[in-house]
This record gives structure tokens, sequence and C-alpha cells, in this order.
């Protein structure tokens, strides 16, 4: 862990989560966690449920598994299950620099997480998990974070890595999006016959803030008539709504910064 | 150094899935894309699994990856031998302090940067690139990990063009590739 890496903006997503859990938990015991300063001091919560169809026993679980979450919260999760002990350890690894890159923008760097190889690993492990049996056969990475984590993810589900890139990267025949920055507008360009019509896809940012970057991206896939699946990134900048901008396309991040 | 790695039958894979593209970004430059390899999931995981292989009983801690597309092949790499990720990137880019190392162009020069603290002394590190021309850029990259205190033990590249003698640029250090392209 990097002696640079904050706590603030991490504490107070793991509370938060950890109240929307208690607020549904049906019965029985819950432990409330402490704010980390590390993730080796990270409790997972457990909770009582009833056991096995004859015996009317209660048995302690770890609610880790989706269709367990899924009853006690029926609404597509669009976090991971708040038990999983490997969220502290991602999001203490998320180094906040401030003023970067330019006065007032508190900057969520994910180069630190890249120096610990275990949060590294569980950060894909945990997208892994979620898209290897949902028939993905297209990843795309924005560029250039998006390239750190994409390829991964693609090679464990076996799909195809594309990446979407800034104007004159792609050497061969491109489509273009633009999309609005606060100032002006950029573009992002994608080739030609990289995806097939049809295809289901995953787009992967390392962050998403107002979701401008994003949404070109999801437009060029669908465009050329893919089916973009769910956006996935590592943070999500809560306040800047970009949810909101992928109206309903579903994202799925690992950790959201207030 | 590259022992066995024209015959190991994953190369003749490798070598088809890479699109050449004539006359980018300029006249007479014959552009290796290897975006068409990534297309290949099979053949994109043989790559890696090519590198793994050579490097996972090395005791190498630090997988370098040079902008952009040294990301796409490194962290695979690094993954697989759990060794950390660091980034190599353009000019201010990265938001922490970095230091830089400047090198040049066929017209004027540019920078590449790492973050400080990133790669401790006596690390045993690994450069990542899809492709290696002049080796300007893999230098640079050499340099700023030697600063650091870190032990560059290999370069390593999808791709090198032997005719730009990018390998006599790299100061005695050894180089790994898995197809030249003349």
């Amino acid at each position: 862990m990097n002696a640079l890496t904050g706590n603030s903006l991490k504490i107070s997503r793991v509370n938060i989560v950890s109240k929307k859990f208690q607020r549904h938990s049906p019965s029985g015991n819950s432990v409330t966690l402490k704010s980390p300063n590390t993730s080796t001091n990270f409790q997972p919560i457990r909770a009582t449920v009833t056991g096995g169809a004859d015996s009317g026993e209660t048995h302690s679980t770890v609610l880790s598994t989706e269709s367990a979450r899924d009853q006690l919260r029926p609404d597509m999760a669009a976090s991971p299950d708040v038990t999983d002990g490997r969220i502290a350890g991602i999001s203490a690894a998320i180094r906040v620099i401030p003023d970067f890159p330019k006065p007032g923008i508190l900057f969520q760097d994910i180069t630190t997480l890249l120096l610990d190889p275990k949060a590294f690993k569980d950060t894909i492990d945990l997208f892994v998990e979620r898209y290897k049996d949902k028939d993905i056969s297209v990843v795309a990475g924005i560029e250039a974070r998006g390239f750190i984590f994409g390829p991964p993810i693609a090679l464990a589900i076996g799909a195809k890595f594309v990446p979407i890139r800034k104007p004159n990267k792609l050497p061969g025949e491109v489509i273009s999006e633009e999309y609005s920055l606060e100032y002006g507008t950029d573009k992002m360009e994608m080739h030609v016959g990289a995806v097939q019509a049809g295809e289901r896809a995953l787009v992967i940012d390392d962050l998403i803030a107002t979701g401008g970057t994003l949404c070109a991206a999801i437009s060029l896939l669908e465009r050329v008539g893919v089916q973009v699946v769910e956006c996935a990134c590592v943070i999500e900048l809560a306040d800047l709504k970009g949810r909101d901008r992928l109206g309903d396309r579903p994202l799925f991040v690992l950790v959201s910064s207030i | 150094m590259s022992a066995g790695r024209d015959d190991d039958p994953r190369i003749k894979g490798i070598k088809s899935k890479i699109r050449v593209v004539p006359d980018f970004p300029k006249p007479g430059i014959m552009f290796q894309d290897i975006t068409t390899l990534l297309l290949a999931p099979n053949v994109f995981k043989d790559t890696i699994d090519l590198f793994v292989e050579r490097y996972k009983n090395k005791n190498i801690s630090v997988v370098a990856g040079i902008e952009a597309r040294g990301f796409i092949f490194g962290p695979p790499i690094a993954l697989a031998i759990g060794a950390k990720f660091v980034p190599l990137r353009k000019p201010r880019k990265l938001p922490g302090e970095v230091m830089s190392e400047e090198y040049i162009l066929e017209y004027g020069s540019d920078c590449l940067e790492m973050h400080i603290g990133a790669v401790e002394q006596g690390e045993r590190a690994l450069v990542v690139d899809d492709l290696i021309a002049t080796g300007g850029t893999l230098c640079a990259a050499m340099k700023l990990l030697e600063r650091a205190g870190a032990e560059v033990v290999e370069c390593a590249c999808l791709i090198e063009l032997p005719d730009l003698k990018g390998r006599e640029r790299l100061n005695g250090k050894p180089l790994y590739v898995l197809v030249e392209s003349h």
C-alpha cells in the first residue's frame, strides 16, 4: 500500500454500503464495518439465514453469492456484494491526488492499485466473476487506462479486446464518435470490422465521471449493431451523475467516491 | 535467449494475426497493427503465455509498460507472474510526482514519465511494449527504471523491426521478441 493513499473518500463509501445492507437484512446478527485503515481490519458482514429444508436450523453465512444477495435486494446489483472482503483492499489502494489536472479536482489515481498485485488481481477477478457466464464476446477498453483493465478481463472470459482510441491513433479504417467536453469537443475512434452486429459487449474504463466518454464508446458500438450489455469501471464519481447519462444502460462499479 | 521461440507452434498464429497497414502514420511506413491479434482470443492468450512462461521464474517484481500499447500486454503478464505493473507515460498524464526522461525522435524529442516511488531500489524489472523500432522509447524506459534503482532484466516486445537496429540501442540489455518484420 502506498503511504500517499488517503482514507476519507473510501471510508464514506464503505459505511454507506454497510447501512444499506443492515436495512435489508431480514434477521439476525450483522456486524458494523469498522472504518478500515488497512484492508486487514475489514470485517465481512455476517447474517443468519434459515438453513436447510428439514432441520429448521439457522446457520451463519457470509452472503457472498449473487443469488443470496438478490433475495435481500431484488434489483440488479449495481455494485459488488459489500461482504466481499476484496473491495476494502481495492479502495484503500486507490490514491487521491488533489488539484490534478487543475485546481479543485480530486484525481482518483489507480496506479497505486497496480502496484499492489493482490489488489489488482482482486479487481480483475471481481469483474471476471460477474461476466464470465454472460456470453460476452467483446470487451471494449477506453484509452488509455481502459487498456490496463480491459485485456485481463477479455483474456479471462475468452472475449476479443477492442481498443477505443483518441483520434489518429488507430492505423486502419475507423468510425468516429464526437463527444462534448467542458470546453469544446473530442472524438473517440474504433476500427471498422473489429466488432460484428449482434455481438454482446462490455465497455471498460478505470473511472466514470460525467459519462461523456463512456457514452461515446457505447455509441460507437451500438452504431454497428453491437449490444452493450454493461459498462464497468473501477471507480464512480457519483456526484457527477455519469450513471444518469448512461440512461438505461447498466453500470457496474467497484468503488463509489463521493 | 530466444531458444526454442521460432519452433514454437504458437508463433505462426501470432504472426498471421498481425496486420500490416501501409503508409501509416505517413507515406512509406508499413505499420504493424496488433489490434487484429487482440480480436483473436486464443492468439492473444498465446502471446501472453509465451511471455509468462519465459518470466515467471525469474523473480521479476515489476513489469513496466509503455503507453499506450504496452498497457495492453504488460498488465496480463504482471498479473500472471505476480508482479507490479508500472505505466510509463507521455508527459502530464501521471498525476503524482514524476521523474522524466527525454528521448530523441526523428524530428525533435519527446519525454517519458514514471511515478516517483513506483519502483524501489533493487527490484528486477521487465519493460514491455508492442514493438521495438529504433529503440528510443525502450531506451528511455530503461533509463527511468535504472534511475529509480531497479535492474532491467529484459525488454520484451511482440515485434521487432530489425532493419532499424533498435536492439543495438539498448546498451547491451537483452531483448526478447516473438516475431521479426523486415
